[in-house]
């Protein structure tokens, strides 16, 4: 069996009724990868996820496992494992019964099944709950026991549907560090749907983000984070700043033109695709760096603004300011606090600062 | 002060209506069951047991086995409803299954008498179609011909309950099943219908009661001993005034229907201890 393209999506499309939700996905997943599906709600990560699972099938494409088409195959000839998002735990059944279900449904005798179930509850922490119904659970409990109905089988693969989004925001965080690293002990393939950026950065070896039901970048989660494909892609990795910019590309640099809130700047054009025009400018809060007017030290690359803070306020470790630039008004964080009504002094360091085309330029 | 008294003003005329057209009659007619010529005694329940032994067993057995049946035919309908792949063999089913409800006792037991008589159209339809001939040909108007009526005029009822509940179960722990590679029948039994027993429950103690007191389908159907006790309450009645051992075969079916009440109650307080 091939490491590479152990599951292997083509030309995926899926619909629902006249609207199109997914559009010719292709993916392809190495045997052993955490694989987030990140998107808004809507984009059809959901879909895909299902699709793969065996619950949708897709209008066209195929899917394969292991060199093998089950495109046309049920759920359970998949040798994948789909944990819910509601967990949809049997309510009539204990813990130990939910967990080995699957087991059952393989004639595995009696015996074994205790035996491997109560491995499976020593793995995940749910010693001594084996008689307990799902209502006498907590989220935490329940969250688990779902895990290990779908781990119990040994599948290939573990699809996650939003697996921590009815967590508590506290449990949340450490269950993504415990989920990853039972992930990385079983060596299994694992596909995780999420809405949460932050989630599929610690969890994930690849980030695939998905936009109106197409790939709009994937990548390691560096890859996706420093460097953006689209305005898009920016957006939702966090970079909401948005300014609008007129550039022209002149030999390796792009010339940024004089705008309401900067002078004359360029800035490398480091392989960026751009063309001259109108630019969209993105960058995060934590990228910009604030500065008196009258004190601006000698900046490394990049563009730098004229503003007035509006407003600041302290979400922690940082001040956060909103800034206008122009006609536009900015996050920048900073440090050192400044004061509603000061003039600053507002950098962007080439590497934070995300330039695309416009549409109009796209368009064209 | 004048709220409460307000308040009972208001719920008076409904109490009224409960207390004399229903509980008071209730009452008269199971105190009249230990009349027996001016006096207190159990007369009537040994005249009844004595005279109507076989029916109160009949009427048992009858009303059973139709429960049964109607919880059968009512778990097929409601699984198939809920788990049938086929969109329009389920879209068909949805209409159909209903149209028993809306047709009164009375009616079903005139239909089923024309459809189950000797010469009637289920042996007609037999016979041309060669299943056998007409001298085989036998009439299903006793016991039978009463099940068939119960089952084919209750199912409707249960079976809307059950496919409620059943719709309402989480869609994905369905889901979850099929994933783990669960038959449709293991699904419907070890994952829908456990989570519908009190639904199913409550749906075949409310078929079993009314059963128990239909008086026209025994009486068109089952014209012939032995037979069930609404008929014999309705014969003390009609034909001796005999409002003692009609009144003790009322207690009688009112014991029977209770108890079956009472197996409910213990389930539904074991579910939730």
């Amino acid at each position: 069996m091939s490491e590479a393209g152990f599951l292997e999506l083509t030309g995926i499309e899926s619909a629902y009724g006249s609207t199109a939700v997914l559009k010719s996905i292709d993916l392809s997943v190495r045997h052993g990868e955490f694989v987030a599906l990140l998107g808004s709600s809507g984009c059809g990560k959901t879909t895909l996820l299902r699709a793969i699972a065996g619950f949708v099938t897709p209008t066209a494409g195929t899917i394969r496992v292991g060199g093998y088409d089950v495109t046309q195959q049920p759920p359970d000839k998949r040798g994948m494992a789909l944990m819910f998002q509601s967990y949809a735990l049997w309510p009539h059944m204990t813990v130990a019964d939910n967990i080995g279900y699957g087991l059952k449904l393989r004639g595995v005798s009696r015996a074994e099944r205790a035996q491997k179930v109560a491995a499976m509850q020593a793995l995940l922490g749910l010693e001594g709950l084996g008689e307990r119904k799902p209502a006498n659970l907590s989220g935490g409990q329940r969250q688990r026991v779902a895990l290990g109905r779908a781990l119990v089988i040994d599948p290939e693969i573990l699809l996650l549907d939003e697996p921590l989004s009815n967590l508590d925001a506290r449990i949340r965080l450490s269950v993504r560090h415990e989920l990853r690293a039972l992930q990385q002990r079983l060596g299994i393939t694992a596909i995780h749907v999420t809405h949460d950026r932050e989630e599929a950065m610690v969890m994930a070896d690849r980030i695939v983000i998905l936009d109106a039901g197409q790939i709009a970048q994937q990548g390691s989660p560096e890859e996706v984070y420093n460097k953006p494909a689209s305005a898009f892609v920016a957006a939702f990795m966090g970079a909401e700043n948005l300014l609008t910019l007129q550039g022209s590309v002149e030999g390796d640099r792009l010339v940024i033109a004089p705008g309401p809130a900067n002078a004359l700047g360029s800035v490398p054009l480091a392989s960026r695709p751009l063309v001259s025009g109108a630019i969209e400018a993105r960058f995060r809060p934590e990228a910009a760096q604030l500065f008196p007017v009258d004190a601006i030290p000698t900046l490394g690359p990049g563009m730098t603004f004229r503003g007035l803070v509006r407003s600041v306020s302290y979400p922690g470790g940082v001040w956060r300011h909103v800034v206008q630039l122009g006609d536009r008004e900015v996050l920048a964080d900073s440090l050192q606090a400044f004061a509603a009504g000061d003039q600053v002094a507002l950098h962007v360091p080439a590497p934070s600062l995300f330039l695309f085309n416009s549409d109009a330029n796209r368009i064209r | 002060m004048s709220r409460r008294v307000l308040g009972l003003f208001l719920v008076a005329p409904s109490l009224a209506v409960i207390l004399f057209l229903f509980i008071l009659p209730l009452c008269l007619s199971a105190v009249g069951a230990f009349r027996v010529d001016q006096a207190w005694g159990l007369g009537n329940f040994w005249k009844a047991f004595d005279l109507y032994t076989k029916d109160i067993l009949f009427s048992a057995v009858i009303v059973g086995l139709s429960t049964v049946l109607i919880g059968v035919a009512s778990v097929a309908i409601g699984g198939y409803l809920t788990l049938g792949t086929h969109p329009v063999a389920v879209a068909i089913l949805r209409w159909l299954y209903r149209w028993p409800m809306f047709i009164p006792f009375i009616v079903v037991g005139q239909i089923l008498r024309a459809f189950l008589a000797k010469n009637g159209m289920m042996n007609n339809v037999a016979v041309s179609l060669g299943l056998m001939t007409p001298l085989d040909a036998t009439s299903f108007l006793d016991w039978r011909g009463i099940v068939i009526a119960f089952v084919w005029k209750q199912t409707p009822f249960v079976a809307l309950l059950v496919a409620g509940a059943m719709a309402s179960v989480n869609r994905e722990g369905i889901e979850a099943a099929v994933n783990l590679g669960a038959s449709r029948l293991r699904i419907l039994f070890e994952i829908v219908l456990p989570q519908v027993t009190t639904t199913l429950a409550v749906g075949l103690i409310l078929s079993f009661v009314t059963m128990m007191s239909v008086l026209s389908v025994p009486l068109m159907i089952n014209a012939q001993s032995p037979t069930m006790l609404t008929a014999d309450i309705a014969f003390r009645v009609n034909s001796y005034g005999d409002y003692g051992v009609a009144n003790a075969l009322g207690l009688i079916s009112l014991v029977l229907a209770a108890s079956v009440a009472w197996i409910y109650l213990r389930i539904s307080l074991k579910e939730q201890a």
